[in-house]
């Protein structure tokens, strides 16, 4: 061991109650910074996981498309095979899904006098890219298969009613009540709406669904539905409200493709339409959804999405691109970035704080320390030695605060994880508390106290180094 | 007389500024030779520290030069000076300036270790001086549970583990009895016949001054009378 550090251990050993108390505060300090960090990562996964369920990494829609119609009234996109293609070939290992969706209504209860809604979401069965995300979400029942009745062959059954002047054209039917051979449609629920309608909601169980089948939900249709399977992506919020359907089954639902036969128009009331042979066009959709090849680095994924989103935005520069960070933020608003500036801020504060406690504590120290400073000089200590025997304090002082706190963050996330608290979630729903550690942030917990209290001693640290030693030797005798 | 170790050339120490302006050496020329016990000796604030400092390469001379061994000093730098600070002269404070939470053999080894000398060696050396000044049964207690007495026998193996060509002793009884003060002046003073060391030392007792071989007398930061005793 050499000298400076020998006395850097023994000043430790000797001020070991003040250096304590400083290391239990920056420690507990990067303790709450780790695991509120830690929690926030989490429930941004737990979110960012069932909106990309819905919009992957980004989404291109059509230029009168807002974000709060990402959820099942986007304007369609005739040619969004064309746009999907072209995405995948100027952009290497983007991958692409053209998504169909839809706003429902469904009955609950005995009467059916109260309505509930839902987005469908039309997906490819075996190309999407949420394909497997959903297959692992599953809890209930089963994923969609070939053999399941995707397409029928005919429109279902709208009546187009043309409302007079102030009210707005509407559609209604019920196609598949007027033919009861029809087999309904696979669809997968969220296990949440099954828990808030467990009567009419569960694997094996048929309803009518009233899509909206224009962008904004004025023309209607009505089909029927059997729920083969209930998932669960950990945000029962989106479980409760996002359903899945075969892409194709919701082109037919909305006609999307070449319709053949006739409308009758009804005078006064309007036009009847249905069971008309439908060519489903693969190509049309509502949204393109597209999946980035993952960063080298995720040490900033919103920084990253907006870079996916130049990417796409170069490619398609007439459509809107969407990207998850902005479903994240238009579903709750700023409050995690806000937090997070929150959580940086408080602990930013505390380590000055500390960084000061750590300079006056070692201003003292120097100040007692005087006469041995000057002796050890007169020994023939040079003012490096000085200088090294204070900052070894530093970077003590900040290797254990910062080793510390992520011991007793990790011990405090294993508790937790332990215990298995849950918090009380939407519709009765809860929710498991957990920590997804983010080890950019872990670093920092090390990295930050140790720079805090390296520059924090630096200070003392140089003074003492450039004291004469006559001087230091005098004053070390006035302060006897 | 044996060859000049230490040579003061027209050394002027002056501390303030331009008002309030202290002289604290007022041209001092001086020769300290090998083998000599020189007692400086002076009413308050007539240099005697100041001249010693100086002469330990604790504080710059204002004017004049300090030759150590031939070398002019005012020519090296800051490191260089440390280095031969650490290895030619070793120093004897009035308050011991032991480090208290260390034990009494890592005070003594801590000079060799500040410049870079081998641990093993250090502490076989260390033993011997210890058991020179006899303190060698309290080697590992703390320096500061020793006695006054304890602590400056300490100190003064402490200035020799290096094989300084000099011991500066400032005021080296100034915290004792008069019992203790004459034993560390008796041990100075048979360091000083058994090993050839050289010793300076510092005192404004007189009964300590008398051990003297050579007496500097200051005053106003001038020597004044420069005696040798047979």
């Amino acid at each position: 061991m050499s000298v400076s550090r020998m006395l850097a251990w023994n000043e430790i050993k000797e001020h070991k109650v003040v250096y304590s108390a400083i290391i239990i505060v920056i420690a507990l300090t990067m303790a709450s910074f780790l695991l509120e960090n830690a929690y926030i990562n989490y429930m941004i996964q737990v979110v960012d996981n069932t909106v990309k369920n819905v919009t992957a990494d980004a989404v291109i829609t059509d230029r009168d498309c807002d974000v709060r119609d990402l959820y099942g009234t986007e304007t369609t996109i005739h040619d969004a095979g064309k746009i999907a293609r072209l995405v995948e070939e100027k952009l290497p290992g983007y991958r692409t899904s053209i998504r169909v969706t839809a706003q429902a209504t469904y009955g609950v209860g005995i009467k059916n006098v109260a309505a509930d809604a839902c987005t469908l979401q039309g997906i490819d069965i075996h190309n999407d890219v949420c394909v497997e995300k959903i297959k692992k979400s599953l809890v209930a029942g089963r994923f969609f298969s070939d053999e399941d009745p995707i397409l029928r062959g005919h429109t279902p059954l709208y009546i187009r009613i043309e409302g007079p002047g102030y009210l707005p054209d509407i559609v209604y039917g019920s196609g598949q009540r007027l033919l009861r051979k029809d087999p309904p449609y696979p669809v997968i629920v969220g296990a949440a709406a099954a828990k808030i309608h467990p009567s009419i909601i569960g694997v094996g169980k048929e309803l009518d669904l009233y899509v909206s089948t224009s962008a904004r939900g004025t023309n209607y249709a009505c089909v029927r539905v059997k729920i083969i399977g209930l998932y669960e992506s950990g945000t029962p919020t989106v479980d409760a409200m996002v359903w899945f359907i075969p892409d194709d089954s919701l082109r037919e639902i909305k006609c999307y493709g070449e319709v053949e036969g006739r409308s009758w128009i009804v005078p006064g009331i309007g036009s009847f339409q249905g069971f008309n042979p439908i060519k489903v066009n693969k190509s049309m959709g509502d949204a393109i959804l597209v999946k980035a090849p993952p960063p080298l680095l995720s040490l900033n994924p919103i920084g990253y999405s907006e870079k996916v989103r130049e990417s796409i935005k170069r490619v398609v520069p007439d459509h809107k691109v969407f990207t998850w960070h902005d479903l994240v933020v238009y579903g709750t608003g700023s409050m995690q970035d806000v937090i997070t500036y929150l959580l940086w801020g408080s602990m930013g504060v505390t380590l000055v704080l500390c960084g000061f406690a750590i300079k006056y504590v070692m201003d003292s120290i120097i100040i007692r320390k005087m006469r041995e400073i000057g002796s050890l000089k007169a020994f023939g200590a040079r003012d490096r030695m000085i200088f090294e025997i204070f900052m070894y304090q530093g970077i003590f002082i900040g290797l254990v605060s910062g080793f510390v706190g992520i011991a007793l963050a990790i011990l405090v996330m294993k508790i937790v994880d332990w215990i298995g608290i849950k918090m009380n979630f939407i519709a009765g729903t809860q929710l498991k508390i957990g920590f997804v550690v983010n080890w950019f942030t872990v670093a920092i917990a090390l990295v930050l106290p140790v720079a805090l209290s390296l520059i924090s001693a630096s200070i003392p640290a140089k003074r003492a180094a450039m004291l004469p030693p006559v001087e230091a030797l005098r004053k070390g005798e006035i302060n006897l | 007389m044996g060859k000049c170790l230490i040579e003061l050339q027209h050394v002027t120490r002056r501390y303030g500024g331009y008002e309030s302006e202290i002289i604290a050496l007022d041209d001092v020329s001086l020769k300290i030779f090998a083998g000599e016990f020189v007692a400086i000796t002076g009413p308050s604030g007539s240099g005697k520290s100041t001249l010693l400092h100086c002469m330990g390469l604790l504080d710059k001379p204002t004017e004049g030069k300090i030759i150590i061994e031939g070398r002019d000093t005012s020519k090296i730098t800051g490191k260089d000076m440390a280095l031969l600070r650490g290895k030619k002269i070793g120093f004897v404070f009035q308050s011991y300036n032991l480090i208290p939470r260390l034990t009494v053999m890592e005070n003594v080894i801590l000079p060799g270790l500040i410049i870079g000398k081998k641990r093993e060696y250090l502490e076989r050396r260390a033993r011997k001086l210890l058991k020179e000044v006899g303190i060698l049964h309290r080697m590992n207690h703390r320096g500061a549970h020793l006695s006054g007495g304890e602590q400056q026998r300490v100190a003064i193996a402490r200035a020799l583990i290096n094989e300084p060509i000099i011991i500066l002793a400032d005021e080296p009884t100034g915290a004792l009895d008069s019992k203790s003060s004459r034993e560390i002046m008796d041990l100075l003073l048979e360091m000083n016949r058994s090993k050839g060391v050289t010793v300076v030392f510092v005192s404004h007792d007189p009964m300590v001054a008398r051990y003297g071989r050579r007496r500097l007398e200051m005053k106003d930061g001038a020597i004044v009378k420069d005696r040798k005793i047979k």
